[in-house]
């Protein structure tokens, strides 16, 4: 199996003095404190994704699997280690509930947004609009801006978006409980049947029963290091244990 | 396949991908910013041709001047000022401001500040004719001087660029920036002679030498001299002015892809 996308000991570290630190006040202000260690969200993490893998990350609120997502979707760019990627894959990231919209922009224009940051024509886009409004139920509201938007509405067009984008590397961050339980259960039928068509899916959940059900490894993270990964019913059992 | 190395994406796009993902981005920049407005596009250019009628009523009735000669001196420089001034403090939000898609996407951050001069650049595009068209009326007969207008524009576009990009990265882990910016533009304004004739002073005196040192009298000249005094810009007048503007060009671009691998941890 071909590997697409690769961390290679990649380290983040969160410094607070830089996140923390806005204005040359808060600057003094903090200098004459004593300095605060970085936060270490990844810790010489490695991990390979080999082409079509469904790979699922665990672990406990700030183990760092949002921020391995990131890393290897180009949105956060670690401070030491490497990764690897094909260019020529489209890698759509869903994270944080979104695809990247404009509040004040419409549903529909953030769709022709999103589409031209990924690289379609606003033809290719417009093609497949009907169909990314029906799946995300928002017939009524996808000429208004998406402030107007419910959490879930929002949350159903920016997956509706990344997956009709015909990714071929999609990177979901917690966002297939969101919505009603209708809506769950037609995001995970599309979701079973991207996987089914080979696209590479490396998706963060809580839901464990999902990750075992859909996966092929599971990779359980701890403290920004990798502790288990691996087979999905093993990892999670140990995980469970664990707790 | 592409590797990245620490502080550097592998996902780097390249020029023409930036390039295309700024003007999507500042086509829907333009659309929002008239959205609710009741005159549209139309304010592009009945704002300047507002701003200039303003300006000559205050100088022609209030302050009793010659009209038609001092705004032509006014107008030439005056609105491409009005150009840079706009382009660099946009710039200096738009990568802090694209955060909304900083967090969730892989951008280029040379996006944000490209976006900003570009829909600066098309706005510039619908008022500059209104101060031409002014400046026709006010003095007709104008010379083959302004056939080098188009290329000073270029020059006061990448200087603008430039101070915008470098400006933008500072921004993002000093939000005094912005005030600084602010300040700086405004004394670097009133410094120059946008306002008022540098030959008005004796040579030697205080202000004759302000002027002679202000880099923004180079700038100004290549409108000046063409609009208002009928000649071309001296060489000295490009090589300062060029200058500058290149190296504001590439130092913003230095600055910012320094530093791109650190913006997301500075949002």
């Amino acid at each position: 199996m071909a590997t697409v996308l690769e961390a290679r000991e990649v380290t983040v570290r969160f410094d607070p003095q830089l996140m923390l630190t806005r204005t040359i006040r808060e600057r003094i202000a903090l200098g004459w404190r004593s300095r605060v260690a970085p936060f270490v969200a990844l810790d010489a993490c490695s991990l390979a994704i080999g082409e079509g893998e469904v790979v699922g990350l665990v672990g406990r609120n700030g183990a760092g699997k949002s921020t391995l997502l990131r890393v290897l979707a180009g949105v956060i760019v670690p401070q030491a280690g490497t990764v690897v990627c094909d260019p020529d894959r489209r890698l759509v990231p869903l994270l944080e509930l979104g695809i990247g919209f404009h509040a004040e922009l419409t549903g529909r224009e953030n769709c022709l947004l999103s589409g031209a940051l990924f690289g379609l024509q606003a033809r290719e886009i417009e093609e497949r609009m009907d169909a990314i409004v029906a799946f995300a139920e928002l017939e009524k509201f996808i000429d208004q801006p998406v402030k107007t938007y419910s959490s879930g509405m929002y949350a159903r067009l920016a997956f509706s978006l990344a997956t009709e984008l015909s990714p071929d590397i999609l990177l979901l961050d917690e966002v297939l409980g969101v919505g009603d339980q209708f809506f769950v259960r037609k995001s995970m039928a599309r979701m079973q049947r991207l996987i089914r068509s080979g696209i590479t899916v490396v998706v963060v959940s809580h839901n464990l029963d999902y990750l075992v059900a859909q996966c092929n490894r599971l990779v359980w993270l701890d403290g920004g290091r990798i502790r288990m990964e691996g087979d999905p019913a093993s990892v999670a059992g140990a995980y469970r244990d664990s707790g | 396949m592409p590797e990245s190395r620490p502080g550097v994406s592998a996902r780097r796009p390249t020029a023409f991908e930036t390039g295309r993902r700024a003007l999507a981005l500042a086509r829907y920049q333009f659309r929002l910013k008239y959205r609710h407005t009741l005159l549209g596009v139309a304010w592009n250019v009945l704002e300047p041709a507002l701003f200039l009628g303003v300006l000559t009523f205050v100088f022609a009735v209030v302050n009793d001047m010659k009209v038609a000669e001092y705004a032509v001196f006014l107008f030439c420089t005056l609105v491409p000022w009005r150009y840079f001034e706009g382009t660099v403090t946009g710039c200096t939000e738009s990568v802090v401001g694209g955060e909304w898609l900083l967090r969730r996407m892989p951008v280029s951050p040379f996006v944000f500040p490209l976006a900003r001069w570009l829909l600066t650049s098309l706005e510039f595009a619908f008022a500059y004719p209104v101060a031409l068209v002014a400046i026709a009326l006010l003095k007709p007969g104008l010379g083959l001087p302004l056939l080098v207008v188009p290329l000073g524009l270029l020059v006061w576009s990448a200087a603008a660029l430039g101070l915008g990009m470098l400006c933008a990265t500072a921004y993002v882990f000093l939000r005094d920036v912005r005030t600084l910016v602010q300040i700086s533009l405004m004394l670097a304004f009133f410094s120059s002679p946008i306002l008022v004739r540098a030959d008005l002073f004796a040579p030697g005196s205080a202000q004759a030498t302000l002027f002679k040192w202000h880099p923004v009298s180079y700038f100004a000249a290549l409108f000046q001299k063409p609009f208002h005094y009928g000649t071309f810009p001296s060489a000295l007048d490009w090589t300062v002015a060029g200058s500058i503007a290149a190296v504001l060009l590439l130092a913003g671009w230095q600055a910012l892809d320094a530093q791109r691998g650190r913006v997301y941890y500075g949002l």
